[in-house]
């Protein structure tokens, strides 16, 4: 059986595993540059930049330990027409754990939360290519707004930001 | 035509408000704006603020047809990803049409750019539509990648009754 509980520090460790076996899935997992210190530091310092939600699970009648096999790290954006958001940045459930409503269960909180914390609307990105999580979301109710309001996203990488951010020749 | 960028103040907020509008006219989505000038106040300007924003002023000299002084802002906040750490969102971007030309664009862009750094930043993101060709190309021209285009990345929403429906069912505390 399940559980879901709001992320400590000390799980960090678990965080970062699950990160990357998400990027595996999505077929980056070289892309993962965090380490455990940023975790930490970026989740649980004096400015956290990140919320964090695991499900755990634990076999019935068992002295075991329970494991953290789900998370979902989201924050709290901003949309200039309509008020605060929740932007849920990853969500996870390792594979030999999925179809038992856990990722429904995460979802539906997470809902909960955006409501108590007067957020109009929860967003987030897929990867076209990911017909299971689009169908999943869908289902749900979820909007593709890329494909219904022509939204694309684009990105300046760090290289590009420092340039733009070097005062101007004179 | 000289212009000075600099952080927004409370009181300007009525002018943010009345360029947020001139924006979703122009994004042809003005009536999806609900949000009033009172919440923006409290949303930016409080102990813990949702955004930051940064305005373009000119002189009373180059003041616009109607008076304003004001005639551009950026509207950005922090985020974050698991790869690479603290993102900077810059989520409005706008420029009054007399005032465009002008390098203002540019200049507000680069400021959230500096800021970010700052703050260790590591990515710049945000969203265009797919017809504003004319922004599409000021980005790309500034060094930005297409990730919907390139890496199959879209932007999905729950919002109204499919977010009541799915926290009416959330596990009780």
């Amino acid at each position: 059986m399940f559980k879901l509980r709001k992320a400590e520090p000390r799980d960090v460790p678990d965080i970062l595993r699950l990160i990357k076996e998400l990027a595996k899935y999505e077929e980056m997992e070289d892309r993962v540059l965090l380490t455990e210190k940023d975790l930490l530091e970026d989740g649980f310092g004096e400015h956290p930049f990140y919320q964090c939600i695991l499900a755990e699970w634990q076999e019935e009648q068992s002295n075991e330990e329970p494991r953290v096999i789900g998370f979902a790290m989201y924050y709290f954006t901003y949309d200039p027409w309509t008020g605060k958001l929740l932007y849920l940045e990853d969500f996870f459930v390792v594979e030999e754990f999925r179809g038992k409503g856990i990722g429904s269960e995460i979802l539906k909180l997470l809902s909960h939360l955006a409501m108590k914390t007067r957020c109009g609307s929860m967003h987030f990105i897929v990867a076209e290519d990911n017909r299971s999580s689009i169908e999943f979301y869908k289902r749900r109710g979820a909007e593709d707004l890329s494909k219904e309001e022509g939204w694309r996203l684009f990105r300046f990488d760090k290289d590009s930001i420092l340039k733009m951010a070097a005062p101007a020749e004179e | 035509m000289d212009f000075k960028i600099r952080a927004a103040k409370q009181e300007d907020c009525k002018e943010i408000s009345r360029m947020i509008i001139e924006l979703a006219v122009f994004e042809k989505m003005q009536d999806q704006v609900k949000i009033s000038t009172q919440e923006l106040e409290r949303d930016g300007f409080c102990s813990n603020p949702r955004f930051e924003c940064q305005v373009a002023e000119v002189s009373e000299e180059h003041k616009s047809s109607q008076g304003y002084t004001v005639v551009g802002y950026t509207l950005y906040f922090y985020t974050y990803s698991t790869w690479m750490g603290p993102t900077v969102f810059m989520e409005d971007l706008y420029v009054m049409p007399e005032y465009r030309g002008k390098g203002i664009g540019k200049g507000l862009m680069s400021k959230v750019a500096q800021v970010g750094k700052e703050k260790q930043c590591t990515r710049l993101q945000l969203t265009v539509l797919d017809w504003n060709t004319r922004s599409l190309d000021f980005y790309i021209m500034k060094g930005a990648r297409d990730m919907t285009a390139s890496e199959g990345w879209h932007a999905l929403r729950f919002d109204g009754e499919a977010l009541d429906k799915l926290a009416a069912e959330a596990p009780k505390d």
